[in-house]
């Protein structure tokens, strides 16, 4: 794994600690830990106050369970099942099975409409440009800044290679046409749905889940992850899957590129000024790391990287000094 | 590292009251913050620290540990607006309501424990289920299971992951806080908070 990949400089996640530590929790549940364990786990706790929360809190959750022997050997958790909050209906495997006979002639029809995209023509946009590509059979394509896909329909599968950036799919319901796309070494397989997918310098692709459901696997993965509605995964470049609940609020912020605004709530100026890297190349240039470490927050344009440099320099008293190519951020 | 008795403390006294707490957190305009590093900071200075037996309303200190991890985090954060600051400086915690720590031997409660390992994907739901319920070992579930302990202990972890998130947003939704009330009790335990950086 590259390290000097812009995000791999953002702090650890609080939900990747609290999968960390529900592992360790899962381990210390095993009994008491081997003396090498208890250093190790002591090691992960130290670097970072928030693990050690996540751990305590991830032994509380199994403490709480501890009452569960209450319910008796006699307990079978399926009398419980009609209590679910209705699990996801996982694709099945039939749907991918090729349809045949009647829905031949739907697809047939459908086909004429990619004509312009079959002979393997690619889309690309320049940085700074989004740009969204109607399809005949009613799905949409808006690829984000700097980005390249390289669509490829077929009769009976409408199969599209993401070869850089970002793209947001508004995928068209056709049971009998799988929509499947390629990042890399991930594959997201589809029937009707809106997701987008993002591949990183470093090898990671993100794939987020705003409507419907989709399924991401590594190509020839015989189990795929099953990705609902508010979920969003990241594949590292090792091809370690994470997946997290992300608020439909939130999501809708994470592709505000489509209307040209970017979210840069949360993050650090170093963080935004890689963000508006990916847009611009007027670059924003911060030397110092605890001008680099400061929070910014807001909703800016994607085109205008000097307008959002000049307002994070007036609200947090540092300044803004244009330079030949963009602009520096420096103290007073 | 939490020894076994703050862990049941944790377990018994404070994990009940999360969710109201994270519903609570998130009408505030906690710009920038992330609600789930403020828990995971909560649950640390919980497990930190040195006693807890002079706690006498466990709810009400979890929210002053919360709100002064809010605190901290907007004093560094440096973007935020004094109005904001000074917002959560007075806000008021919500009074105890009728909460879960009332059902929380009931049956009521049982059911609901009955009800998470009822949503654990199938395998992990054995597993956990032979672990908890039936209070095998990992290394018993192993062999029952015809699995490696290797196994066993992936489907715990994510377990453990699954269920911390079912207790804490889903599932029954905790009571709104309607209402602020003094507790001075609480003020005067939560005193002598202070933050490691």
């Amino acid at each position: 794994m590259k390290t000097n990949a812009p995000e791999q400089k953002r702090p650890e996640s609080a939900s990747e600690i609290e999968s960390s530590a529900a592992s360790w929790a899962a381990k210390a549940d095993r009994g008491d830990l081997s003396f090498d364990e208890q250093a190790a786990l002591e090691k992960w706790l130290g670097a970072d106050t928030r693990r050690l929360g996540a751990y305590a809190r991830a032994l509380a959750v199994n403490a709480h369970f501890d009452r569960a022997a209450a319910l008796g050997p006699g307990f079978s958790p399926d009398d419980f099942e009609e209590a679910r909050p209705s699990p996801p209906p996982a694709l099945k495997r039939r749907h991918f099975l090729f349809a045949g006979g009647a829905a031949l002639a739907a697809s047939i029809a459908a086909a004429v409409g990619f004509g312009a995209l079959s002979a393997g023509t690619a889309v690309v946009t320049a940085k700074g440009d989004t740009r969204r590509i109607a399809l005949a059979e009613g799905s949409a394509i808006t690829l984000n800044t700097d980005s390249r896909i390289e669509p490829r329909f077929e009769e009976r599968l409408r199969q599209v290679d993401l070869v850089k950036g970002e793209a947001l799919f508004d995928v068209s319901r056709d049971r009998d046409r799988p929509f499947v796309v390629h990042a890399g070494d991930v594959r997201i397989r589809v029937l009707g749905t809106s997701f987008s997918v993002r591949r990183f310098d470093d090898g990671a692709v993100e794939v987020a889940v705003l409507e419907g459901h989709v399924e991401v696997g590594a190509a020839g993965e015989l189990h795929p992850h099953s990705l609902r509605r508010g979920q969003r995964v990241r594949v590292s470049p090792r091809g370690d899957f994470r997946i997290e609940r992300v608020s439909h609020a939130a999501l809708e912020r994470s592709v505000g590129w489509r209307r040209g605004i970017i979210d840069l709530q949360g993050m650090t100026l170093a963080q935004a000024a890689a963000e508006y890297a990916r847009y611009s190349d007027r670059r924003i240039i911060i030397a110092d790391p605890a001008v680099g470490a400061m929070k910014v927050t807001g909703v800016y344009s994607t085109s205008d990287p000097l307008g959002f440099a000049r307002a994070a320099a007036l609200s947090l008293g540092i300044q803004a000094i244009p330079t030949a190519d963009g602009v520096r951020l420096d103290r007073r | 590292m939490p020894s076994h008795d703050r862990t049941q403390w944790l377990a018994r006294r404070i994990l009940p009251h999360e969710g109201e707490l994270r519903t609570w957190l998130s009408r505030r305009p906690l710009v920038g913050l992330d609600i789930d590093d403020v828990i995971q900071e909560s649950y640390a200075i919980l497990a930190g620290l040195g006693c807890v037996g002079h706690i006498r309303n466990p709810r009400t200190y979890l929210f002053e540990v919360a709100k002064s991890v809010v605190l901290m985090a907007l004093r560094r954060s440096q973007v935020v607006s004094f109005s904001a600051l000074t917002d959560m400086e007075s806000l008021e915690v919500p009074c105890d309501a009728p909460g879960p720590d009332a059902i929380a031997a009931g049956r009521q409660e049982l059911e609901r424990i009955a009800t998470f390992i009822a949503t654990l994907p199938p395998k992990c739901r054995e597993v956990f289920t032979l672990r908890k319920v039936h209070e095998l070992s990992q290394r018993e579930v192993a062999h029952r299971m015809g699995i490696s302990e290797s196994t066993v202990e992936k489907h715990m972890g994510k377990a453990l992951r699954l269920l911390a998130n079912a207790i804490t947003y889903g599932g029954n939704s905790p009571i709104p806080a309607s209402k602020a009330c003094e507790d001075e009790r609480a003020r005067t335990e939560t005193s002598g908070i202070r933050l490691r950086n």
